[in-house]
């Protein structure tokens, strides 16, 4: 007399939380997802073919636009990519410099990741209490490069300039009021009856299936891994700072949230650090008016706030745009994960399980 | 005193019917505005600033002048005002757009079932005990005769709250499926188990009140609520009180039980395919469904119209000293201001948690809820027994 019937929907590509275009195809057996696919490329641009097409000062724009709520880190992994691809050395204080704005960009990327996190479980006021902090970042952003989002901070070499008058007074000000801040997420958050139940043991990946997927970033080290490439393959000025890499072992949503919030304390440490320790001198390096490589290719791996950012270039002789391109994004390897964390969950789990992991479509359709 | 004739009374009911209905409107708009500002100063932002008389005028005068000293102008707190009329305009003027799939009388009708299910509750609610006000002699065919607090002081009245409220989850239910659509039908299924299943409890609580004042009649029920009882009384009221409100959260499906509705996960739930005044309507019953359970909470757990909450003003009443007499009477601004504190409370709560699950927000009823009111209705009995 009863069908039994599972029905199927979109999740996506218009939808409140879904960070953008991605779409998901689900099964529902009532509330309970019984298949998820994410479909991606809804914002597919050919960032690496256009990246093929231009010389290797342009290809930086292009990074800005694929994770543009990390726009700093991905210039940080283009910029030093291309240095070992042409053997440039980057003076010291330029390379504290990047750390520090890397970890400025660390934070506004976690907070932004709060912020619709949060908003996406139902918490609405957290979301703009991070969006506060992060509107400072971006000021300094603004303070340093002009630009906000789209920083373009680096240049192949080092930096186009060195840090403006009163920056440091700005980062100080920034420093002092953010683990009072920190505090008042966890406040809202942390013990919060419901996110614990909403958070606690949704969207689980084990660390076995975590590797074999190929996850990195919060996620990886949420699973018990303590896999950080900052300190794994020391790059930037990351082998002179003092820092923990914060783990959890439940692997759950959870557990990821810790992780972030610890990670942010970190980033804070490491942005005094550099402060603190901040060298003299000049900050690019002398370069030939055209970079022009040998035959010669390169692959070069950074950690960004979402994860393993790696990017692969190869060089051309006798041009200067590199002949082949492609970026390791990770938020695009990190999604595979999705529906191992979402089937056999509940609808309101998959929307907790894609902020978990903190996508951005820019960046997995490229 | 004279006594009304039939069609005297019928034209007082209608007197009483539009002065409700006003009350109701006034207070709907202006909760959709504190919302907004409420909201807004939780989360460190102005809310809404914009469509404003505040350009132009002495007030625009004013505003430009206290930015250019680098202040936020007080006057522009109060700008968000004219927007509401702007929204109900553009709720007005919107197309109204019919799905092609949609089975298109019930999808008329829903909005229109929740809407009149919410307002009809006000019937019953009694805002005053007695008469809240005499006509003046002047005033034509009803001149000189009293005006009572309530449209329909029913000694039914409860029964007639309860059972009409649970009429609006049909509005919710069939939107849903009317809609032919997948999120809007996923949507109305949560609702129709989720309020079912908080009708539960929310009735038993409203129990222990009953079984305390005796009584199903909304004004005589909060007048003993309020003045007729011991200090041993206190206990079922704030246990019951406390249990009514997070299940008039879950009724009126509210954050952090906005299931039918959550926009995270159903994008807009039931009303998704919904658009210009049917959409209002929804907007508007949630919003008076809010009120509704305001009032009743005010009404039978926080004194109605007396000043103070849980049956304090009965121990107090006999101590008050002859200058403060007014705060031991029932006044209306009393029940208002209770209800105004509720509605603040729903805002307050929305700025502040995420929200449920849809399985542990049913599990919150059926495994917390239930025995609590369960529990707190012996309470009551227990009280009842021995102390009234």
């Amino acid at each position: 007399m009863f069908k039994n019937e599972e029905m199927e929907i979109n999740l996506g590509p218009q939808h409140p939380s879904t960070h953008g275009v991605l779409r998901v195809k689900l099964r529902l057996d009532g509330e309970t997802i019984t298949h998820c696919r994410p479909m991606i490329g809804y914002l597919h641009r050919g960032v690496e073919k256009i990246c093929e097409n231009q010389s290797f000062f342009q290809g930086q724009v292009w990074t800005d636009r694929m994770d543009y709520c990390s726009a700093v880190a991905n210039n940080l992994g283009w910029a030093e990519a291309n240095e070992k691809l042409f053997g440039i050395t980057v003076p010291r204080r330029a390379q504290y410099i990047r750390t520090m704005l890397n970890e400025f960009n660390r934070l506004a990327s976690h907070l932004i990741w709060l912020a619709t996190h949060a908003l996406d479980i139902g918490a609405m006021t957290v979301f703009l209490y991070a969006f506060r902090e992060r509107e400072d970042i971006l000021d300094m952003n603004e303070a340093f490069c002009g630009s906000r989002l789209t920083t373009t901070a680096f240049r192949i070499g080092g930096l186009r300039e060195d840090l403006p008058p009163g920056f440091e007074k700005m980062v100080q000000k920034f420093l002092a009021k953010f683990p009072s801040c920190l505090e008042e997420y966890e406040n809202l958050l942390s013990e919060n009856r419901i996110w614990k139940k909403r958070t606690v043991g949704v969207a689980r990946l084990g660390a076995e299936d975590a590797i074999a997927m190929g996850v990195t970033g919060p996620v990886l080290r949420a699973a018990g891994v303590p896999y950080d490439i900052r300190k794994a393959f020391p790059y930037a000025a990351y082998a002179e700072m003092d820092f923990e890499i914060p783990t959890r072992t439940e692997a759950d949503t959870y557990a990821r949230y810790l992780v972030r919030m610890d990670e942010m304390r970190q980033s804070a440490r490491i942005i005094q650090q550099c402060m603190d320790g901040m060298p003299e001198g000049p900050v690019m390096a002398k370069l030939p008016k055209i970079l022009k490589p040998e035959v010669n290719e390169v692959y070069h791996a950074t950690e960004a706030p979402k994860g393993e950012i790696g990017y692969y270039l190869v060089g051309e002789k006798g041009s200067s745009n590199p002949y082949r391109f492609h970026v390791r994004a990770p938020g695009f390897i990190n999604l595979q994960s999705l529906p191992k964390m979402a089937e056999g969950g509940l609808i309101a789990d998959i929307v907790a399980a894609i902020g978990t992991l903190d996508i951005v479509l820019g960046e997995i359709d490229r | 005193m004279p006594t009304p004739t039939l069609t005297q009374s019928i034209v007082i009911t209608l007197i009483q019917c539009v002065l409700v209905v006003a009350f109701v409107f006034v207070v709907v708009p202006l909760t959709v505005f504190a919302e907004r500002k409420v909201l807004g100063y939780l989360q460190q932002r102005l809310g809404s600033t914009r469509v404003a008389s505040g350009h132009i005028g002495i007030t625009g005068w004013m505003n430009r002048g206290m930015w250019k000293m680098g202040r936020v102008p007080v006057l522009s707190y109060w700008r968000g005002i004219p927007g509401l009329v702007a929204d109900v305009l553009k709720l007005i003027l919107k197309e109204d757009i019919l799905p092609a799939k949609a089975d298109k009388f019930v999808f008329f009708i829903a909005p229109a079932l929740s809407m009149v299910a919410a307002v009809v509750v006000f019937a019953a609610v009694s805002f005053v005990p007695g008469t809240f006000f005499t006509l003046p002699s002047w005033f034509p065919y009803v001149g000189g005769l009293p005006v009572s607090g309530g449209i329909a002081d029913v000694n039914v009245g409860l029964l007639w709250i309860l059972g009409v409220a649970s009429v609006g989850v049909y509005g919710i239910v069939l939107a849903g499926w009317a809609s032919n659509s997948k999120y809007p039908l996923l949507g109305g299924l949560r609702s129709a188990a989720q309020m079912v299943s908080y009708e539960v409890p929310l009735a038993l609580s409203l129990l222990a009140p009953v079984v305390l004042s005796g009584s199903l009649n909304f004004g005589e029920m909060s007048s003993r609520m309020a003045i007729g009882l011991p200090a041993w009384a206190l206990a079922p009221q704030i246990l019951g009180f406390l249990i009514y409100l997070t299940c008039g959260f879950a009724e009126t499906n509210r954050l952090p039980f906005d299931m039918p509705e959550a926009e995270n996960e159903l994008v807009a739930g039931f009303h998704t395919e919904y658009s210009g005044m049917k959409f209002g309507f929804f907007y508007l019953a949630e919003y008076i469904n809010m009120t509704v359970v305001a009032a009743l909470a005010s009404g039978f757990f926080l004194g109605g119209p007396w000043l103070l909450p849980f049956g304090l003003q009965g121990l107090v009443n006999p101590y008050l000293p002859a200058f403060l007499s007014w705060f031991g009477e029932p006044h209306a601004i009393f029940f208002v201001v209770k209800i105004i504190f509720i509605l603040f409370t729903y805002i307050w709560v929305r700025g502040t948690i995420p929200r449920y699950r849809y399985d542990q927000v049913m599990s919150v009823a059926w495994k917390y809820l239930i025995p609590m009111t369960l529990f707190n209705l012996l309470l009551a009995a227990v009280v009842r027994c021995f102390a009234v």
